[in-house]
């Protein structure tokens, strides 16, 4: 019996069947469903095509890595963690007009994410739940409760960590 | 290698990263040589050039480890790195501003009356011309497949990750994979 498209649990089975995140009895009875669904076979031709040719590192990335992590660990870490409500005057100000303020000044981004940060459906998500900064604040996705958080904690210093 | 060693390449994550913390290189190393690949696959989601890609890999590697005493465990080690690759990839996205208008050669579908000698050959035009499919997706949707099929990660890790919750992440997933089936046929 052929269903007009796989259906959502079985998908959901499907798109970790290559990757191997899917027990051994939930795999026997994904196999018997796909022997019936002609769907979902292909679905799972789909996943197995993208998986094949999924990208691989460079042999010597990793070796690249290490050394660059390690060279990294040596250095004195002065410059490091200056927390972004320790900004000044005129980039609060600057924040609150809505003007971009970048925070690609690498070895400044190792920070505590407001809470809200999290809860962003943007493609312009400037902040992680972890705390790291990439790219300028998208002040123009944070709704009003927000943005007047974020203008609350950068007044009050009290970013997240504290 | 020694013993402890080898037994390290097979400790979990969250072994090897109580041990980077207090200055293990080996651990370090087991951590960096384990997450490569798929730091680099989500990088290269990104990007699409390899030389750039692999700068952001470098990029997400010396954060995650500097932030390590940060990390609390509340996700997976790979779940941390994946996001901070994925931020320094937008970072960089940003950074060029080139994203929309770049030519995206490898992105073209591949031509389907292309001959096909053997069911090797079939196999490897349909996982390129699927790869390539991919590339085009919205970023979510790319993302959340990528995440899925290569990397096996739940849809709350996947969530995570771009920054979505667990149910957008599962939607960003099977819009993906249904659109994905359309230009295929």
């Amino acid at each position: 019996m052929n269903e007009p498209t796989c259906p959502a649990e079985i998908s959901e089975q499907i798109s970790v069947f290559e990757s191997g995140e899917i027990g051994p009895e939930a795999r026997r009875e994904l196999e018997a469903h796909l022997a019936m669904s002609a769907e979902c076979r292909a679905e799972l031709e789909l996943v197995q095509a993208l998986h094949r040719a999924r990208p691989v590192a460079p042999s010597d990335l990793a070796d690249r890595v290490v050394g660059a992590v390690q060279r990294h660990a040596s250095r004195p870490q002065t410059r490091w963690a200056r927390p972004w409500w320790g900004l000044s005057a005129a980039a609060v100000a600057a924040l609150a007009l809505g003007i971009g303020v970048t925070s690609n000044d690498v070895g400044s981004e190792v920070l505590d994410a407001p809470d809200f940060a999290t809860e962003l459906e943007e493609e312009d998500l400037w902040l992680s739940g972890d705390g790291l900064v990439a790219g300028a604040p998208a002040l123009d996705g944070l709704s009003d409760a927000a943005l007047a958080q974020l203008l609350e904690e950068l007044e009050t210093g009290d970013g997240g960590s504290a | 290698m020694s013993d402890g060693e080898e037994g390290l390449t097979r400790a979990p994550d969250a072994q090897l990263v109580q041990r980077a913390r207090g200055g293990d290189p080996t651990a370090l190393d087991t951590l960096v040589r384990r997450h490569t690949d798929a730091a680099f696959r989500v990088a290269l989601s990104f990007v699409r050039d390899e030389d750039r890609a692999q700068d952001i890999v470098q990029d997400a590697f010396i954060k995650a480890f500097r932030a390590l005493d940060r990390f609390r465990g509340d996700a997976s080690f790979k779940t941390w790195l994946l996001t901070i690759t994925t931020n320094e990839a937008r970072g960089a996205l940003r950074k060029v501003k080139r994203w929309n208008e770049a030519p995206i050669e490898h992105t073209e579908p591949v031509a389907d009356d292309r001959p096909g000698p053997d069911e090797g050959a079939v196999l490897a035009d349909e996982s390129a011309r699927a790869r390539a499919l991919l590339e085009r997706l919205p970023e979510k949707q790319r993302l959340s497949v990528t995440l899925r099929v290569d990397e096996g990660l739940s849809f709350r890790e996947i969530g995570d990750v771009i920054g979505s919750s667990e149910g957008a992440a599962r939607v960003n997933y099977f819009h993906g994979i249904r659109r994905l089936r359309e230009w295929m046929e």
